[in-house]
């Protein structure tokens, strides 16, 4: 595979851009910093398959398209079963010899925001990953349903404030976990899981490339800060990502063959949750007094899993 | 070719003035083509050696989401490429690991890459939209001292 | 390079079988499926063929009907040859991704085994899914037997595929009446059938990278309806596609097939509309009234759902004092699909027949020659005196107390 440089950013960005501006996306928003990142990863030729969301929306709306590259969007579940449908193409043309120039480079790949991914494209998502194409899905993280204004999802945090989980006077907001996607996609036994986060620009392009670059189908899982539905200035995008990954709210980690865990950021400092969920509007309430426990809440379970990732690292299990 | 700042087809349509045709002559099945010939691998060729079809998001503007805009010193620029990456709508232009200068045409002024600038002072600052290029690097601040932290 | 296989001029299979065995003569590039019963013997026919060295393509065993389409959608868009088959339950989780294969213009062919759809559940075959896949931007060919599913496949994926169309074709056959009834084929080798269908020739294909394609984008107000405009004028102009591929079809095999099938309707004075198997019963029941009885009936029978033969439904009906539409499929609120087809296209008539409608059938009941001809007769009696004398809509064979709705107005 043609891999890019990524020693550092400068070499990094001499790489040729394959998502074109004017599209849609709001000021500041983490999606396209996370798309941009993948399409520099490689010089191969990619073909990538969209599900429905904000990403989508924003960078399809006819008569324009963003995209440099071979695109689909077919609907709001399926894109890990587009590129699965591509690549099965892909191989039977090759086995064939109908394919144009059967020598260039290809990789299949797949975005999906969280409400895709975790609730109603999960099963597609399975299946694609069970049956072992080679491809990569990227799940673009913002815990909620941006595109339509802001709904939970599963993977909506507990406390968070949404349009459909809201908060009020009897509500703290979302009551329920977020479900560990990264633990079921491993499980799953695909060789190559992560969640990276787009202000680690770094690990983010080593853990794409590796993803690429491994045969089968990889997961992972980015951490996608959403200017409009999290509620911070479109300017503070990385600031709010650096508090997410700073305080292990997000923590960034690979698992290889579902077994080696590596821990792929340490901060040096540990700052509490609260300060990342003080800079979001959509976590306001939970500075209330009465709420004051379900800060300790999401502190506690930060910690355990923190504990749990450290211990699985060295496990090698 | 305009140059590498300003290309003969970027941005050259607000969006929404694309010309209207009927039925007859829309692209079947929807399907858009990004160029307008084979051009090959994309990752091979720099924007400005890319045929873009009228169809690629390329050819419009966004500039008018703007009311505040960075404005780029290249005098204090230490061509770390923090605003590139990060960048949400590919308007950093960076070419041989150098930072050239703002794509007005796709920035959408969030003011990202003003705050991941690592120089002191910012090699990149927002300013309302009308001023004058000149008249902001005039007025771009001094080195900050550093604050002592206790 | 897969193996070819020796088939006699006269090979015993089933409709199911016959779907598999197009399929594989097709050279499919890419089958994505779900198994779902009565359909489910195309999918397992064809998994033999690939676990025997008969196929050079991929064979992807998804997880869900809608994910056999969205596969489809995404290998078809890729540039080469795709199909499925499905059934019922099947259809109806496929039912988002059928209008999105079609939206795109993805020449996909899909082979639905009608059945019955629930609730209640219910596996034997009625045309539910059928119906239900009107809409959704396919043409849609029915075929009546196990020959008729072989060579519509053929001939679909040359419709489908042509540069001119450019849309999915849906095969239809009767779940169990034709899917699982052995019958006397006569296939084309595997070089002749081949030769037939032609290679696949891909059009804004995604595996192209010298020309990067966008699929799937968004339209709103301002270029949705242009896109659906330009749909439906493809569409309705597939016809003359349709036309020539019957024709070559004809000139390979002798076989003749036309976008409305008729039968007796030279001289036919009163007539029955029907899909699928039951048009044989139709025929047999015609048959045996002009030699019994001398009632002039005659069978109209459209092999193409969509685009439906508005036309030549108007010239084979112009004569005929009394037509009966049947639907196997429960119409809901509405008269049935058949009968609201032809009586608008004979609404624009000078001489319009008397039109009724018969719900028959429904979850596999029997339909029998003697229903048929019960209903011919009574088009007979209607043709006689000048009006309708029963209920517009009646249901043919169910228990209980006799069910219709509406008479004819008179003035
Ligand atoms: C089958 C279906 N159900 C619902 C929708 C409406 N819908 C479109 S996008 C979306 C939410 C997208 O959320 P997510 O996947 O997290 O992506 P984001 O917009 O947050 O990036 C919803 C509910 C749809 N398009 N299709
Ligand atoms: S709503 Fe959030 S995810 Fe969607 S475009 Fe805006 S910032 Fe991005
Ligand atoms: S203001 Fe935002 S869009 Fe404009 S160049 Fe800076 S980061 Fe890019
Ligand atoms: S972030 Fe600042 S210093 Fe770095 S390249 Fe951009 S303008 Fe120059
Ligand atoms: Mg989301």
């Amino acid at each position: 595979m043609a891999i890019t440089s990524i020693k550092n950013l400068k070499e990094f960005s001499t790489n040729n851009e394959r998502l074109e501006g004017a599209h849609l996306l709001c000021p500041g928003c983490a999606h396209s910093m996370i798309v941009r990142e993948l399409l520099n990863c490689t010089d191969d030729n990619l073909v990538v398959a969209t599900n429905t969301g904000c990403l989508e929306v924003s960078t399809a709306v006819y008569p324009y398209t963003s995209w440099d590259t071979s695109w689909i969007h077919i609907g709001f579940e399926n894109a890990a079963t587009a590129a699965a449908g591509a690549e099965a193409m892909y191989k039977a043309r090759k086995r064939k010899g109908t394919l144009k120039d059967p020598d260039a480079p290809v990789k299949f790949v797949a975005f999906g925001g969280d409400g895709s991914t975790y609730d109603i494209g999960f099963q597609w998502l399975s299946g694609a990953v069970e049956r072992g194409h080679d491809f990569t899905y990227i799940c673009l993280d913002n815990e909620n349903y941006a595109n339509t204004g802001g709904q939970r999802s599963s993977a909506t945090p507990t406390g968070a404030h949404t349009s459909t989980a809201q908060a009020g006077r009897v509500s703290y907001g979302k009551k329920q976990k977020k479900k560990d996607m990264v633990a079921i996609m491993a499980a799953h036994g695909a060789p190559y899981v992560a969640q990276l986060s787009p202000n680690k620009w770094k690990s983010m392009a080593k853990g794409f490339q590796k993803a690429l670059e491994t045969e089968g189908p990889c997961f992972i899982n980015t951490v996608s800060a959403c200017t409009t539905e999290w509620k911070f200035d479109p300017k503070d995008t990385i600031h709010v990502t650096d508090l997410a990954t700073d305080s292990l709210m997000f923590p960034i980690y690979e698992i290889i063959n579902g077994t080696e865990l590596n821990i792929l950021y340490r901060p040096k400092n540990i700052i509490p949750v609260e300060e990342y969920l003080a800079a979001q509007g959509r976590y306001r309430h939970l500075f209330k007094p009465e709420n004051r426990h379900v800060i300790d809440m999401i502190q506690k379970e930060v910690n355990e899993k923190w504990e749990y990732l450290q211990r699985r690292e060295e496990a090698r299990v | 070719m305009k140059g590498v700042l300003a290309t003969d087809k970027r941005g050259v349509r607000e969006l929404g003035a694309e010309e209207m045709v009927g039925w007859d002559e829309v692209t079947q099945g929807v399907v858009l083509p990004s160029f307008d010939q084979p051009i090959g691998n994309a990752a091979l060729l720099r924007p400005e050696e890319r045929a873009y079809s009228d169809f690629n998001s390329y050819t419009a503007t966004v500039a008018s989401w703007r009311v505040i805009k960075p404005v780029y010193n290249r005098d204090i620029c230490i061509d770390c490429q923090n605003c590139w990456v990060w960048c949400p709508d590919t308007s950093i232009i960076s070419r041989d690991k150098q930072m050239l200068g703002i794509d007005y045409d796709h920035c959408k002024g969030c003011g990202v890459c003003v705050e991941v600038c690592p120089t002191n002072p910012k090699s990149l600052l927002m300013f309302a939209e009308a001023e004058a290029p000149e008249d902001a690097l005039a007025k771009w601040p001094e080195k900050k001292k550093k604050e002592k932290k206790d | 390079m897969a193996e070819k296989m020796e088939l006699n001029e006269i090979e015993v299979w089933d409709g199911n079988h016959a779907a598999a065995q197009a399929l594989r003569q097709a050279q499919v590039d890419v089958v994505a499926a779900y198994p779902i019963t009565p359909s489910t013997p195309i999918v397992e026919g064809y998994g033999a063929f690939m676990a025997n060295g008969y196929i050079d393509g991929e064979f992807v065993m998804v997880e869900s009907e809608h994910a056999a389409m969205s596969g489809c959608v995404g290998a078809s868009a890729a540039g080469g040859r795709v199909a499925t088959a499905t059934s019922s339950q099947g259809f109806m989780l496929m039912i988002e991704v059928l209008y999105q294969a079609s939206g795109m213009r993805l020449p996909i062919v899909l082979n639905v085994v009608n059945r019955a759809v629930a609730s209640p559940l219910n596996v034997r075959g009625d045309h539910g899914d059928m119906y239900a896949g009107r809409d959704s931007g396919w043409i849609q060919l029915d075929a009546f037997n196990a020959q008729e599913v072989y060579d519509l496949n053929l001939c679909a994926f040359k419709i489908g595929e042509d540069i001119n169309v450019r849309l999915p074709v849906m095969v239809h056959q009767d779940g169990f009446t034709t899917s699982h009834t052995a019958q006397n084929i006569r296939p084309l080798s595997d070089d002749e059938a081949y030769a037939f269908v032609g290679d696949f020739k891909p059009v804004d294909e995604m595996l192209d990278f010298s020309k990067a394609v966008t699929y799937g984008a968004q339209t709103e107000e301002d270029w949705h309806y242009e896109h659906k405009a330009k749909q439906h004028r493809a569409l309705m102009d597939s016809y003359t596609v349709i036309d020539r591929v019957f024709e070559e079809f004809e000139k390979k095999t002798g076989r003749e097939y036309k976008r409305l099938e008729t039968y007796m309707m030279d001289d036919a004075e009163v007539a029955i509309v029907a899909l699928g198997a039951t048009v044989e019963t139709c025929i047999l029941a015609a048959k045996q009234l002009r030699e019994e009885e001398g009632i002039k009936a005659g069978v109209v029978a459209p092999r193409c759902i969509r685009p439906f033969p508005f036309n030549e439904m108007r010239d084979v009906l112009a004569n005929v004092k009394a037509v009966a539409t049947l639907d196997h499929s429960a119409p809901m609120g509405a008269m049935g699909m058949l009968y609201n087809e032809v009586a608008g296209a004979m609404v624009s008539t000078q001489d319009r027949p008397l039109i009724t409608n018969f719900i028959y059938g429904l979850g596999g009941r029997d339909f029998s020659i003697n229903e048929a001809k019960r209903i011919f007769r009574e088009q007979k009696g209607h043709a006689d005196v000048g009006y309708i004398t029963t209920e517009i809509q009646q249901f043919s064979g169910l228990r209980g107390p006799k069910l219709g709705f509406y008479e004819m107005k008179r003035s």
